[in-house]
């Protein structure tokens, strides 16, 4: 790496100013990326506990093969190559979350590709993609190989069940696992993403460094629990049949919720900016999980939901307060 | 003669329909699920074009200018309504695949395209000339796309499986999204060799061509 790169890679994101004087408070994208390193590692290390090696597979070769892909990308369109900044690595690492643990690894080859030059490059690249890349790799190959993506079909070998699919096809009365098993990731789903408990850890670690703005995660788990309770309460009254419509804390403790709140949810580039957008954004996500997992045809509503709503994000950063001193008289 | 000849090679490469003109988009990202289809689709619009480019060049001097419109569009329907009733007593199943499409080829806009922008200033033999380079134009485009995604969606060509054992077909290609993508990724390409090309030969590059490119530039 020259001198000029790593100036590059040590780049702080720049924003066009206006006259009053700003502090800087030192955020660089390779700083922020390796916080939210940081934060994936204890989901990383329960999935490695509960899933053993192939989960650790999963989780290199997607984010390997990213970081590749973004690389040959930028040498063969003659752009600066800036993969030192980590983040097709991170990309790679949320899109392999998703994935169940034995995905053949053709599929997380495949998905990896798409995650950069779909979600990612075409659009221009860092910052410029319209929805969460990890998101747009995970739609293409839930897409193109449903069986491949789901979890009970991929873990044969596993002694864990999928919440989610007992949840839909059976009611949610009768689903087996406790509050405290599900909080501890004893559940299938994607490999890092149905770590519960862990999510939370790296999510509250996140909000915590402000790598993520606090607005997005708390409105959209408001969301979630609000909706979810309406439904739960008076959705019998609206037709929908009670079975389906489980209490709100199990929309949070199963699938892939909390780590799309924390983690999908707050992609910087495709979320809104002003405070009002971003509670509105997250307030319509947790809508659509509800909606998603009570009347959908998938499982888990909850990457669907943030790559719809992601959609809307240019509507609401429409909504911004005026600028001080120019308010109205 | 090489007038004729130029007219007709224009729709093969210069100005290929879906790629170059970027028209007639509808069926090119509706129906090319299989080769077959892409290819049955292609040989409708060349048997609508020719007619039509011919009939309207034959009569472009007894249409009054401000009517014009309506009677490309009668005459491009007679052509449509003729092919369909044709389809369905000769290739039945193809009319099946391709449904709704069959009709819609009326609306499409290379037939008004090229109605306008060239067969209703042009005599008989040049119209057809045109007419039947960009229909085979479009053929080859729309029988190539629908050759891709069907090699990488369901691991065949024209109906027979040809990708090795073991080969898990991408389903994302023979849905909606794929056709979008690889139309994308074709467009890229064309103007990516374009570029190489003319940098190769020396050329300027070209400046893409407005709706049906120079024959209907208002200064000539």
């Amino acid at each position: 790496m020259t001198q000029q790169e790593k100036n590059l890679t040590e780049i702080r994101p720049r924003f066009v100013v206006e006259t009053p004087p700003y502090l800087h408070r030192g955020y660089t994208i390779s700083g922020m990326m390796r916080d939210t390193f940081i934060a994936l590692l204890p989901a990383a290390a329960m999935a490695v506990y509960y899933f053993g090696i192939p989960a650790l597979r999963v989780m290199c070769l997607a984010a390997g093969v990213c970081a590749l892909t973004e690389a040959l990308w930028q040498k063969a369109l003659g752009q600066t190559v800036r993969v030192y900044d980590c983040t097709a690595l991170i990309t790679g690492l949320l899109f392999a979350f998703l994935l169940p643990a034995g995905a053949p690894w053709w599929l997380v080859v495949v998905g990896s590709v798409l995650t950069i030059v779909l979600g990612k490059q075409v659009f221009g690249g860092l910052g410029c993609n319209p929805l969460c890349p990890a998101l747009v790799g995970w739609a293409s190959m839930t897409v193109a190989w449903p069986t491949y993506m789901d979890p009970m079909a991929m873990n044969l070998t596993s002694a864990f069940i999928d919440p989610l699919v007992r949840m839909k096809f059976f009611g949610w009365e009768a689903m087996p696992l406790s509050a405290q098993s599900l909080l501890l990731g004893r559940q299938l789903g994607g490999l890092g993403s149905a770590q519960i408990g862990a999510v939370l850890l790296g999510g509250l670690y996140m909000v915590a460094r402000k790598t993520v703005r606090w607005e997005i995660p708390t409105a959209f788990l408001v969301g979630v629990l609000f909706f979810g309770a309406i439904f739960w309460q008076l959705g019998e009254a609206m037709g929908v049949n009670p079975a389906s419509a489980p209490p709100p804390h199990l929309y949070l403790l199963t699938g892939s919720t909390l780590f799309a709140a924390f983690f999908l949810a707050t992609d910087h580039a495709s979320s809104p900016v002003a405070f009002g957008g971003m509670v509105l954004y997250g307030l319509l996500c947790g809508l659509m999980v509800v909606l998603i997992r009570i009347f959908g045809y998938y499982p888990d509503g909850a990457p669907f939901a943030v790559l719809v709503t992601a959609l809307v994000t240019p509507m609401f950063d429409l909504i911004r307060s005026a600028p001080y001193g120019k308010g109205r008289r | 003669m090489a007038s004729m000849w130029k007219e007709f090679s224009k729709g093969l490469w210069a100005e290929i329909p879906p790629f170059r003109l970027v028209l007639g988009l509808c069926p090119t990202l509706a129906v090319t699920k299989s080769a077959e289809n892409g290819f049955g689709m292609g040989m409708a619009v060349i048997f609508v074009l020719v007619l039509s480019n011919v009939l309207i060049s034959a009569v472009r001097k007894i249409i009054p200018k401000k009517v014009r419109i309506v009677c490309f569009i009668a005459m491009a329907a007679t052509m449509v309504v003729a092919v369909e009733l044709l389809m369905q007593a000769f290739t039945y199943p193809l009319y099946q695949q391709l449904g709704i499409f069959v009709p819609l080829i009326v609306v499409n806009c290379i037939i008004l395209g090229r109605a306008e922008a060239f067969a209703a200033k042009n005599p008989i033999h040049l119209a057809a000339a045109d007419g039947l380079g960009i229909g085979i134009g479009y053929t080859l485009a729309l029988t190539f796309l629908g050759g891709l995604r069907e090699l990488f969606g369901a691991g065949s060509l024209f109906g027979h499986y040809v990708m090795p054992e073991g080969f898990v077909p991408f389903a994302l290609m023979v849905e909606a999204p794929g056709a979008f993508i690889c139309l994308g990724g074709l467009l890229a390409l064309m103007n990516c060799l374009t570029i190489v090309m003319s940098r190769r030969g020396g050329r300027e590059l070209p400046v893409n061509a407005p709706c049906g490119a120079d024959c209907c530039d208002a200064n000539k």
